[in-house]
């Protein structure tokens, strides 16, 4: 990691440090679970997205895939309100129609051009009208032991939630440094049009991009149901602007080609300290809102202060 | 047999005949230059030669063989590949990558990337060129120079699709390196003869001539004639390019006005920045002084700094005596003082913005009334500039980028000319990019600026370029000022004279 | 030019459209706004019900248009189920739609999104003569009694139901500390609910709040919440005071995922029919019915009432026109009868549609 990208670890070590000070209660063990366990879903979502970002384009569309894979796993698992109990197989299925509604914001805009803004936001608000018709008006409240166990079993102090947070990221990062789709979704960022100059195909490796953030939200969808027990269409909720803030954050570029998944958790760790500490050293709710954007912002700057330069142009 | 022939070939855009039956030769085992004016259809020939565009009528020859070149992959595939002018490498990828890009053959296996194979496929390429650039460093990190040989080592991958020696094209290469790499590259380019052959373009007569072993020289979408180099004299493809002789004042030397005034218009003392050190200068008012040096000598950042671009540690600039802080660009404005920068494409100016709107963006004040563009204000003042500069646009409310380049870089100075209250001009490489013509029309304009009282600061293009244009050079080394030269009209410094000090 | 004459172009083509329409929709109410208001004698299978609520996707807002639809067919219509996304704007939008088609006998039982969202809907309805029935929200100095078809606003004391949990969590746990759990901290139901915390704590002193968080009325949130002040504050929480059932459901799965299921009192409101199952097994001490089943019917009841004639706005006393209605404390002692949203069809006889009030608003 070269120098201008260790602004957002540091920022995250002096306010860890800082939190730590200030409060016994922030930097006990069993807080210290706690972020890291209120971390994992977020941390896939954002795994997922940042590949998107990677790429120059943008993805709204978590919150409608996430409610949709939440409706979906809490229906074919063991739950209250059919016979169904497919068990891992119902996972697999989130996942998978998590893949489905990426590969419609992919192809949404490679064949049909329309900027990844709107196609996302409209595949999110497909998502959530899918999730509304199964919700049906009464939740599914799950009773499949083992989604039940992600949130609640622990190993090594963590939960498996945490476990499945952390195997994403590292497939995530082995994707990124190790296949031809991680290195594309980077280069199409850096510069498209080269891509196409070299004979380079770039349009399935968009939509295969969309399609691998999707799955992700799936899963993050899934995590949702298994925490709160049952499959809710509001599931996503924020998860799709807080990921986005969470790779911002981490160092990924809005505008493409730099930044990745290693990034992100940072990034993701960085805002649930922040969200934890600001709690726990006391800050009054009413002014916790405000307190949070101005870290926020403050960290972004300090993370760009390697790379700016006057006269620079940043939109 | 010729390693690639072009018969007849005819390229027709809307109102314009970009190629009118041009036929050219390249031969194996040469280097091949290609000269010509802008517009006079180098750039569509180029293309066609890789696909990227489709000819109407004439045919292509590989090794003798009619081909169609459908996109850059088929023209790979008969082992033609070309560098393009706006460098092709994806900046965040590590130069390995850019260089087997597309085709990673064992590099990927199954969409698993094997580094070591990789790394071993671009050093490949690298040893044929002799660069010890390290393949996996990222391409962001590198010089310009270094870039190009990335590049010159990606076009030569296409050997590896066609099993016959490759044609390979550089367009413009040169145009932004510093000497000492140019030199460099053309040890390349003598390299790359033995095993291949190459076609050069460029806008620098004198490297046509010294790195090619024979030149086409295009006029009007057709081959006008062909010169071998041995002997050959820059003014005679001069005269083939714009079809007469060109006249011998390239740098409107007779325009030149003696400088009158000896108060100093622009005086520095002790400025310093992050890449300089104690610069002082002086310029005078109606008087062109160029800065040379090397790459890394700091110049840029000087002109920079006294746009207030960029931050000083020390120093004191004065206007015509006055003592003045330019702690931003808005500062420097407020002066009096103009820059043309060295990116005009995004520096310069707006490119979906009209040519109106382009010239009048420093200056509002001229075209406003109250808060309110006045549309009529505008209008008069615009198309009087146009008309002075001879600016050739369809409208004023064209997009400027649709412009030449040579026109671009008049709307840009006129920037700086319509609030008529511009007392220092800070051209930073007004001509780079621009043919023969355009470049003409520059200098001309530099020349009545200076005999109007514009005091001017040039860094020029080239070494010729800011021995014909100024009255004195300032060499610059290592970010401090190493000599000053006078250059008066008739009695120029060599550029060895010049050379010897910048390094 | 060309760049100016185009928006100027729309402008007008746009203002004309409004003309025109503003047009039609005055002639329209003028005539539906004498007959239907004037003597309310309505064909009962000419009459139009429409529901209009936030969201399907959450399970109060589903009951209540669910007892919209069981009224409509009680009385042999059905009901038009419109939800706006919680947008403000589409809400507006929804309504001039409404209100631009055939007003004549039309009943609208509506939550507004916000106190200031009722304003523009009672003046539509004004205008076009259509009966309406708002709940929940509305400015307090915007009174149905000073409108001719704006016939009734229904709430619940939020103080009261705050207060109510409040007290079952004392009683439940005795003394020791509490957490709160607000909803988004500027809307009137999250500060009212609070402020009947706040008393319910003045009133048992043993109890103590230790602190409170903002958890915006979502599940997921007040997991995260929960979980981050059992881990500031240990054992020393005995009680969860949540502003409403969701939050409560989030705190029972951070309390499992803690351990800590059945040591910690919980306590909501909405009765929501997780909630009350809860409640049932023993998980969650208390929660306060506002009956959503119940409240999707009744707004379509009384303006069913009244635009049959069988109701006379004239005779109507002042303090049906906006009234709190009667809420219940869920423990586990009754939990069985709220265990399914139901309603019963004898509480909307045009007789009995102003029994659950319980106070005229204040």
């Amino acid at each position: 990691m070269s120098f201008r990208d260790a602004g957002p670890p540091v920022a995250l070590i002096v306010i860890f440090g800082l939190f730590a000070v200030l409060s016994p209660q922030f930097r006990s063990l069993t807080n210290v679970q706690n972020i890291v366990d209120s971390a994992a879903v977020l941390a896939v979502v954002t795994c997922g997205i940042t590949f998107v970002l990677m790429m120059g384009s943008i993805d709204l569309s978590a919150a409608g895939v996430m409610g949709a894979s939440a409706l979906t796993v809490s229906l074919l698992v063991a739950n209250n309100r059919n016979d169904n109990d497919f068990g891992f197989l119902a996972i697999v299925a989130a996942v998978l129609l998590g893949c489905v509604f990426g590969g419609l914001s992919g192809l949404a805009l490679v064949l049909l051009k329309v900027p990844s803004f709107m196609a996302t936001l409209g595949v999110s608000a497909v998502g959530l009208g899918v999730a509304t018709l199964m919700f049906a008006g009464v939740q599914p409240n799950i009773s499949d032991t083992m989604l039940e166990s992600w949130a609640v079993e622990r190993f090594l102090g963590f939960s498996y939630l945490a476990w499945i947070a952390a195997a994403c990221i590292l497939l995530g990062w082995l994707i990124q440094r190790y296949t031809r789709l991680g290195r594309y979704a980077y280069a199409i960022g850096g510069a498209e049009e080269v891509l196409t100059l070299s004979g380079v195909k770039v349009k399935p490796y968009k939509v295969a991009v969309f399609v691998f953030a999707g799955a992700f939200y799936g899963l993050g969808g899934v995590m949702v149901t298994s925490q709160l027990g049952a499959g809710l269409v509001q599931a996503g909720n924020g998860y799709d602007f807080s990921a986005i803030t969470a790779a911002v954050v981490g160092g990924t570029l809005l505008t493409g080609g730099r930044g990745g998944v290693l990034h992100s958790a940072v990034g993701v760790l960085l805002v649930m300290v922040l969200t934890n500490g600001l709690v726990q050293i006391g800050v009054s709710p009413y002014w916790q809102g405000g307190v949070e954007g101005v870290i926020v912002v403050a960290a972004v700057a300090a993370a760009v202060i390697p790379q700016r330069r006057r006269n620079q142009v940043v939109k | 047999m010729s390693a690639l022939e072009v018969r007849g070939l005819v390229k027709h855009y809307p109102g314009v005949k970009a190629l009118d039956g041009v036929d050219l030769v390249v031969r194996p085992n040469e280097v091949l230059g290609l000269a010509g004016e802008n517009g006079a259809g180098k750039s569509t020939l180029l293309k066609a030669l890789v696909g990227l565009v489709t000819p109407d009528k004439g045919q292509i020859l590989v090794r003798g063989e009619s081909v169609k070149l459908r996109n850059v992959v088929d023209a790979a595939n008969h082992g033609i590949g070309m560098v393009f002018q706006e460098q092709s490498l994806v900046p965040n990828l590590t130069a390995a990558e850019n260089i087997v890009l597309g085709s990673e053959g064992a590099g990927v296996r199954r969409g698993i990337y094997r580094w070591d194979v990789m790394r071993r496929l671009a050093q490949e390429q690298l040893d044929k060129i002799g660069s010890h650039i390290d393949p996996l460093a990222r391409t962001d990190s590198l010089t310009f120079a270094e870039r190009q040989m990335v590049e010159i080592a990606k076009v030569l991958r296409i050997e590896q699709r066609s099993q016959h020696p490759p044609v390979i094209i550089l367009d413009e290469p040169t145009s932004v390196l510093e000497s000492k790499e140019i030199e460099t590259l053309f040890a390349q380019i003598r390299r790359l003869r033995e095993f291949a052959s190459v076609v050069f373009v460029s806008h620098r007569l004198d490297e046509v001539l010294d790195v090619c072993d024979r030149v086409t020289v295009l006029r009007g979408g057709q081959s006008v004639g062909e010169v071998a180099t041995a002997g050959a004299v820059p003014r005679e493809l001069h005269r083939m390019m714009i079809g007469s002789t060109g006249s011998d004042d390239h740098y409107h030397e007779n325009a030149a006005t003696p400088v009158a005034s000896d108060q100093p218009r622009l005086s520095v003392r002790g400025l310093s920045g992050k890449s300089f050190r104690d610069v002082d200068l002086d310029v005078a008012a109606g008087e062109i002084l160029a800065i040379v040096g090397v790459h890394g000598s700091g110049r840029e950042d000087v002109c920079r700094a006294l746009f207030g671009a960029e931050p000083t540690t020390a120093g004191e600039i004065r206007m015509d005596g006055t003592k003045i802080d330019l702690p931003s660009t808005r500062a420097a404005c407020a002066a009096g003082i103009g820059y043309v920068p060295a990116e005009r494409k995004t520096e310069g100016m707006v490119g979906s913005m009209s040519v109106a709107e382009n010239m009048t963006l420093a200056k509002q004040k001229a075209r406003l009334t109250g808060p309110f563009v006045a549309p009529k204000k505008q209008a008069g003042l615009v198309d009087s500039w146009i008309e002075r500069l001879s600016i050739r646009t369809p409208r004023r409310d064209t997009a400027i980028g649709r412009l030449s380049g040579g026109n671009q870089q008049k709307v840009v100075l006129a920037r700086w000319l319509v609030g008529g209250d511009v007392r220092l001009l800070l051209l930073d490489h007004p001509t780079r990019g621009l043919d023969i013509g355009a470049r003409s029309e520059v200098y001309r304009l530099m020349r009545e600026l200076a005999s109007s009282g514009v005091a001017t600061v040039l860094l020029a293009d080239s070494l010729e370029e800011a021995i014909g244009m100024a009255d004195r050079i300032l060499v610059m080394a290592d970010g401090r000022v190493a000599t000053e030269v006078p250059c008066p009209n008739g009695d120029k410094p060599s550029p060895l004279d010049l050379v010897k000090e910048m390094v | 030019m060309r760049i100016s004459t185009r928006p100027a172009a729309a402008i007008m083509s746009l203002s004309l459209a409004a003309a025109v329409l503003s047009g039609c929709s005055t002639e329209q109410a003028g005539g539906g706004g004498d007959t239907a208001a004037a003597d309310g004698a309505c064909e009962a299978s000419k009459v139009r019900l429409v529901g209009q609520v936030r969201n399907e996707s959450n399970p109060y807002e589903a009951s209540w248009l669910n007892g919209g639809d069981t009224f409509a067919k009680s009385v042999g219509l059905t009901q038009e189920r419109l939800t706006y996304g919680g947008d403000s704007t589409k809400q507006q939008e929804q309504i001039s739609q409404i209100l631009a088609g055939d007003t004549k006998c039309l009943v609208m039982n509506v939550l507004p999104n916000g106190d200031s969202d009722t304003a523009p809907i009672v003046k539509g309805a004004d205008q076009a003569g259509a009966y309406l029935v708002t709940q929940w929200n509305k400015p307090a100095d915007l009174k149905p009694a000073d409108h001719k078809t704006w016939l009734s606003h229904i709430t619940y004391n939020g103080e009261e139901s705050g207060q109510q949990i409040g007290d079952a969590l004392a009683e439940k746990i005795g003394s020791g500390g509490i957490i709160a759990l607000q909803g988004v901290l500027d809307t009137a139901a999250a500060k009212d609910r609070f402020k009947g915390l706040q008393a319910s704590l003045a009133k048992n002193p043993d109890m103590k709040l230790l602190d409170q968080q903002a958890a915006n009325f979502s599940r997921a949130e007040a997991l995260t919440v929960t979980k981050t002040l059992l881990a500031k504050h240990g054992d020393k929480v005995k009680g969860i005071w949540a502003a409403n059932d969701d939050m409560a459901l989030g705190a029972l799965e951070a309390l499992q995922q803690a351990g800590k299921s059945g040591k910690v009192a919980v306590a909501g409101i909405d009765a929501v029919p997780d909630a009350v199952a809860a409640i049932q097994k023993g998980d969650m001490t208390a929660t306060v019915s506002s009956d959503g089943a119940w409240q999707g019917a009744i707004g379509l009841a009384i303006g069913f009432c009244y635009a049959t004639g069988k109701l006379k706005v004239a005779d109507t006393a002042a303090d049906n026109r906006a009234f709190f209605a009667k809420q219940f404390l869920i423990t586990q002692e009754n939990a069985a009868e709220f265990a399914q949203p139901k309603t019963d069809p004898a509480d909307f006889e045009c007789g009995n549609v102003f029994n659950r009030k319980v106070g005229p608003l204040t």
